[in-house]
């Protein structure tokens, strides 16, 4: 049984630090995924966790142990990679067995593993032919194996769904799900779609500037952001953030407005905000609503007919846009007037320094 | 219109490639058919009778079958420096290319230095006497690798760029060490720069007199090369001898422009294009 | 090189040790080759700086200074090799250059036989120095040579490619043309097909002749391939003695002897010391002509 932990690891080129000391903890059998823009550093601390980049700083355990200077090989990890990374001078029975021969495997129980690999990803085959001669999915099948066969406790993906095209995308990541729950295995996942991230995890880490903003549930990432950078991060149609001054303050509760918005009373934890403060508002498009008792009023900017949603891009008096999702086919025409609301517990208040008060 | 003209154009230039570039070859070819007498014409005329079988058995044998030994000479030189070239260059070109070391540099200026700079011949054959190799086949194995490890050095580099590093990642993952990265995952990938590597190498070393001249003297070591220019003098009044002999050490480059004419022009071309 | 780190790396295999993790690509790698090398090419490279200024038996050197050097500027027969080392690779680089474009661009139009056409240019590359010029110094002997009888057919008188002092240089360089041409062909080719279609398509909607074609978008986008024909066959050019050798033997008189030949002949006639100056002199000479050769050549690449 094997969890992980990360303490302040730290990875430095030179003088530039790529990741600033991450504290992480990862159960047996976790589905975690790495998520964020590109140059993050997630993949930098994917690959440390593999052993393929040098640990600069902080202690990196595996199953108890400390692992910052053992080899790949003997970390009990495997790996698949964006590219694949097969071997294309050899057959994929042997690419899936290249593990196995090098750790001088007996050749019966060799061949055992790589036909029950074969038989969970049903590519039985597809055994005797080099990599040259599959498809984008059939490689991903293969590479997939090969980490299989080596029965590691923990998977590292490394971005394993974007050489792939978009209907092949969606039955791969179910796949992946469903290897998971047969494997029971601890899975690592970087990717830099958030709906990726959003459908695979148990847990969400969400990486900038190679520092951790927020780790939790899918769920909690969605309506908890920890900061500005977690809620326009997660979620789509981003999270529409508004300028507001503060205009009263008191235990639980601060009251808003703008020159877009009434005054509004929102529950936030409220020390240290005073009034005239200004502080930023986050609103999901899927929480605002066409309302008589409007607390938001301007024009429609754009509409975008989806069937069972309507995305409407809202332009406000003083120049800002929003973006609400409404239900179902909503009878709009660009250039009228809207006046949307929304429920005050689906609102989120940033402070100055753009962390999220959650009550 | 554009097809007679090309047909035209076509029909010059073999007619001119003909006379500039065949005919010579035709000349060696007749002359090595013909006897003595009518070789000592040195004209281009059709052979009195064949007399290639005979020509080839006096050249083979001329003092003492000394040609049987210039070319078992001049293949064990080949054989056994390109293959070190190959191993060693591809070794040199995997770490140069994946590696970034404050060293890469210098390694860098000595490859070009060493494709542009004459070897100093007296030093070396000063040194070479004195690791007791002068004269030997070993030293002449190991001045061929020295002299052409630089080209081949450049030939596996810039193919080692092509290959994914992911690749050598996935061998570490799945338990590879040093040498098993290398031999089992990278060399197998070199296949096609090796074959270009083998090919250009093996043409470069059996052609070669300068070297042989300087570090080979003597007759018990001749290679072909040297047969070749010794014959010259040798046998002066019997050009058909001197031309069989001609055509017999142009008939390995001739199997190996037939079967891997490809690969030579791509190791040949190879960073022309990119500079 | 790095040989501590390799053994570091090696013994550090335990799993919980602090030691230095393997790399995959050990500096160990470079070992072998870079002994060779360092023995058998740079040593006599760099000692060659020092015996080119002795009187040197292979025994014993003598220090002497510069005398070797000045003498190589003295004799006139050694300024002779010198001149003629730069006029052959002048010569043969200049008409590889131009007749390797001008079959380039023959051989990747669409002209029938287009694949013997290449296959008989390229061919001499490959068959022996030796070989070549000694089938040559007959063809081209003044009275029985078969280019003479055959320019006697023409009515002209054909020279004394050879035993003519002002003309055998010329003659060996021509040779050497005709043996290297096939290599600065196929370079060109290579060159000529990657030069992507859009540009003529483009040239051609702008109404480009086919000489403006040539001069503004094949010539400077061959560059590269240019650069890579010009600096081989000048080095080439430069050091070449197989062929001279096979052919003229530096003849008649020293009329066609270059620095690489005289280094032979000093070398035969046991003046090593003054061969090895030869040596040094050839390199300073490939070194001011080179270098700068090729940094001109490279020269505004950036925009490729």
């Amino acid at each position: 049984m094997a969890g992980l932990e990360l303490r302040q690891l730290r990875k430095s080129y030179g003088n530039v630090e790529v990741i600033k000391g991450v504290d992480l903890n990862i159960e047996h059998g976790e589905f975690v995924v790495f998520v964020g823009p590109s140059g993050c550093g997630k993949s930098t601390l994917l690959r440390m966790i593999a052993g393929l980049e040098d640990i600069s700083g902080g202690e990196l355990r595996i199953g108890g142990k400390v692992m910052n200077h053992v080899e790949p090989r003997d970390r009990s990890i495997a790996m698949v990679f964006q590219s694949y990374a097969l071997y294309p001078h050899m057959t994929v029975y042997e690419n899936v067995g290249f593990g196995l021969k090098l750790a001088k495997t007996p050749k019966d129980v060799r061949d055992q593993k790589i036909r029950e690999a074969a038989r969970i990803l049903q590519m039985e085959h597809l055994l005797d032919r080099k990599p040259g001669q599959l498809s984008g999915g059939q490689r991903q099948r293969v590479a997939i194996g090969r980490a299989i066969v080596r029965q590691p406790e923990v998977f590292l993906f490394d971005e394993p769904l974007s050489n792939l095209d978009a209907a092949l995308r969606v039955d791969t990541r179910m796949e992946i799900a469903k290897l998971h729950q047969n494997l029971g295995a601890s899975m690592i996942y970087v990717t830099h779609d958030q709906v990726e991230a959003m459908v695979l995890a148990d847990k969400i880490v969400v990486l900038d500037g190679g520092v951790v903003q927020q780790v939790g549930s899918p769920i909690e990432l969605y309506q908890r952001p920890a900061n500005l950078f977690v809620a326009g991060f997660i979620g789509s149609p981003k999270m529409n953030l508004l300028p507001v001054t503060v205009e009263a303050v008191s235990d639980g509760k601060v009251t808003i407005s703008s020159k877009d918005l009434a005054a509004t009373d929102i529950a936030a934890n409220s020390s240290g905000i005073s009034a005239g403060e200004t502080v930023t508002l986050g609103v999901r498009p899927h929480a605002l609503q066409i309302s008589s008792s409007a607390t938001l009023v301007g024009r429609v900017a754009l509409v975008e007919r989806l069937g069972n949603e309507t995305n409407v891009n809202v332009e406000l008096p003083t120049g800002g846009q929003l973006m609400a999702v409404l239900d179902g086919d909503q009878p709009l025409q660009i250039g009228h007037g809207i006046a949307l609301g929304f429920d005050s517990s689906d609102a989120v208040i940033f402070d100055g320094e753009g962390q999220a008060r959650h009550l | 219109m554009k097809n007679r003209a090309s047909v035209i154009s076509g029909i010059a230039a073999i007619v001119f490639s003909f006379f500039v570039f065949v005919i010579p070859f035709l000349f060696i070819i007749l002359m090595s058919f013909k006897d003595r007498q009518q070789a000592s014409l040195r004209d281009f005329s059709w052979p009195n009778g064949f007399h290639l079988w005979d020509n080839l058995v006096a050249v083979v044998s001329t003092r003492n079958w000394m040609m049987v030994t210039a070319f078992i000479n001049s293949s064990l030189i080949t054989v056994v420096s390109v293959t070190l070239l190959i191993v060693l260059a591809a070794m040199v070109g995997f770490v140069l290319a994946r590696r970034k070391a404050k060293w890469n540099g210098t390694i860098e200026f000595l490859i070009l230095a060493g494709l542009m700079i004459p070897p100093a011949v007296v030093p070396t054959i000063w040194l070479l006497q004195g690791l007791k190799l002068f004269g030997t086949l070993h030293g002449m194995i190991l001045i061929q690798v020295a002299y052409n490890l630089p080209f081949s050095i450049i030939l596996y580099r810039a193919f080692i760029a092509t290959i994914p590093r992911e690749l050598d990642e996935a061998a570490i993952i799945d338990g590879a060490r040093p040498l098993d990265v290398f031999f089992r995952v990278i060399l197998p990938l070199l296949w096609p720069v090796t074959v270009t590597n083998i090919v250009v190498q093996s043409v470069g070393i059996f052609n070669d007199f300068t070297n042989p001249l300087y570090y080979l003297p003597g007759s018990s070591n001749a290679t072909v090369q040297l047969t070749l220019y010794n014959f010259q003098s040798q046998f002066n009044t019997s050009y058909n001898l001197l031309f069989t002999n001609i055509l017999l050490i142009t008939i390995p480059p001739l199997i190996v422009f037939l079967f891997f004419n490809r690969q030579i022009v791509a190791g040949m071309t190879a960073g022309a294009v990119k500079g | 090189m790095s040989v501590a780190t390799a053994t570091e790396a090696t013994i550090g295999r335990g799993p919980v040790s602090a030691a230095k993790r393997e790399t995959a690509y050990p500096g160990w790698f470079l070992l072998p080759a870079a002994v060779i090398y360092s023995v058998l090419f740079l040593l006599p490279t760099i000692s060659s700086l020092y015996f080119s200024l002795t009187r040197w038996t292979l025994f014993d050197a003598t220090f002497i200074g510069f005398d070797n050097f000045a003498q190589f500027f003295r004799e006139p027969f050694l300024i002779k090799g010198l001149v003629n080392t730069v006029i052959y690779a002048v010569v043969t680089s200049g008409m590889k250059v131009v007749l390797g474009m001008a079959l380039a661009l023959l051989l990747t139009s669409r002209i029938i036989a287009r694949g013997y056409l290449r296959s008989v240019v390229f061919f001499p590359v490959l068959v022996s120095t030796i070989g070549v010029g000694i089938t040559f110094t007959v063809l081209m002997h003044p009275t029985n040579g078969m280019i003479n009888e055959g320019l006697a057919l023409l009515g002209v008188k054909g020279p004394g490619w050879l035993t003519n002092p002002n003309l055998a240089l010329f003659s060996v360089a021509l040779v050497d043309v005709w043996k290297g041409v096939g290599l600065a062909t196929v370079i060109y080719i290579a060159g000529l097909v990657a030069i992507p279609r859009d540009y003529y398509e483009a040239a051609r909607i702008d109404g480009a002749t086919p000489w403006q074609n040539f001069w503004f978008v094949t010539l400077p986008l061959s560059r590269p391939a240019t650069a890579t024909v010009i600096t081989l066959s000048f080095i080439g050019g430069l050091r070449t003695f197989d062929l001279i050798w096979a052919m003229t033997k530096g003849g008649p008189g020293f009329s066609s002897d270059t620095i690489a030949s005289v280094i032979y002949k000093q070398y035969q006639a046991g003046f090593f010391g003054l061969s090895t100056a030869g040596n040094v002199v050839l390199f300073i000479l490939i070194a001011i002509l080179v270098v700068p050769l090729t940094m001109l050549l490279n020269r505004k690449r950036g925009h490729e």
